[in-house]
């Protein structure tokens, strides 16, 4: 029942939680006294940011690990963490392009190689390789086994990201919501709306990848039904 | 604000692009 209830409210409270942001971002909140109205796009980055590096790649390492461990092996793991990576490399994409429109007027420049910036580029690369590895195996156990330890690999790759800006000296800016302290430094409407736009892109990732799910389950589905009916015809080839 | 225009049509348009493609893509392998 309530499995039932949260799967037919997660469309509707996710359109709702991304309308709010888009109109709080864009109309309600006031402007920064320093970055100006450009501050409304950190209602969209760091967001978008966060589902990308943590709650996408995190969700098809996490899967990966599922697979390759004996006592949850099942090729349901191995369908989920191909599909998060899928909307992961979506998302790793909208975070370059949201950071560097931001870093224009910012900054000054598009891009830096900087470490933070470079190192999501290089999780973003290493995303859609694993696509490209995937297609590269037909056998279907193989495929999910070798994905799944690149998978793991590659996700060696985000605390180096999330630590990027303590380790180096870069261009990106730290921790901005909240001080070393735990102290939040962001308040009133701009707190909640930044608030907002993480549970909205979350909830976006989830159906998202449910969506995903269902299209991968369906794919599989009709390429069964299509060798099964090419090798009915054989055997009737054989009868006649 | 142009920037700001840019910034949030790439990322809701290219997400609302992004589910686009998955409907298209269940609709093709359904028939």
């Amino acid at each position: 029942m309530i499995k039932q209830l949260s799967q037919r409210l997660l469309g509707p409270v996710t359109l709702l939680c991304l309308a709010l942001t888009f109109w709080l971002g864009l109309w309600v909140t006031p402007p920064d006294r320093i970055q100006g109205n450009l501050v409304r796009l950190l209602y969209v980055h760091p967001a978008v940011a966060w589902v990308a590096l943590y709650v996408s790649f995190g969700t098809a390492t996490i899967a990966s690990i599922l697979y390759l461990w004996k006592r949850t092996r099942s090729f349901t793991m191995d369908r989920i963490a191909h599909c998060a990576m899928e909307v992961s490399v979506v998302f790793i994409v909208l975070t370059l392009i949201t950071g560097s429109i931001w870093g224009r007027p910012t900054w000054g420049v598009w891009w830096a190689w900087d470490a933070r910036l470079t190192s999501t580029a290089i999780l973003g690369v290493l995303a859609v390789g694993y696509l490209a590895l995937r297609r590269a195996n037909d056998d279907s156990t193989l495929r999910a086994r070798r994905s799944a330890v690149f998978a793991i690999l590659s996700a060696i790759n985000v605390p180096i990201i999330h630590f990027s800006v303590q380790w180096w000296k870069t261009l990106h800016q730290g921790a901005t919501v909240f001080t070393s302290n735990r102290q939040l430094l962001v308040h009133g409407s701009m707190a909640w709306t930044l608030l907002l736009s993480f549970v909205g892109f979350t909830l976006l990732f989830f159906w998202l990848l449910r969506a995903r799910y269902r299209l991968e389950v369906l794919r599989e589905s009709t390429q069964q039904m299509m060798l099964d009916e090419a090798l009915l015809l054989r055997q009737r080839e054989g009868v006649m | 604000m142009g920037y700001v225009a840019a910034g949030y049509s790439f990322a809701f348009g290219g997400l609302a692009l992004y589910a686009l493609s998955i409907w298209w893509r269940g609709r093709r392998a359904k028939h």
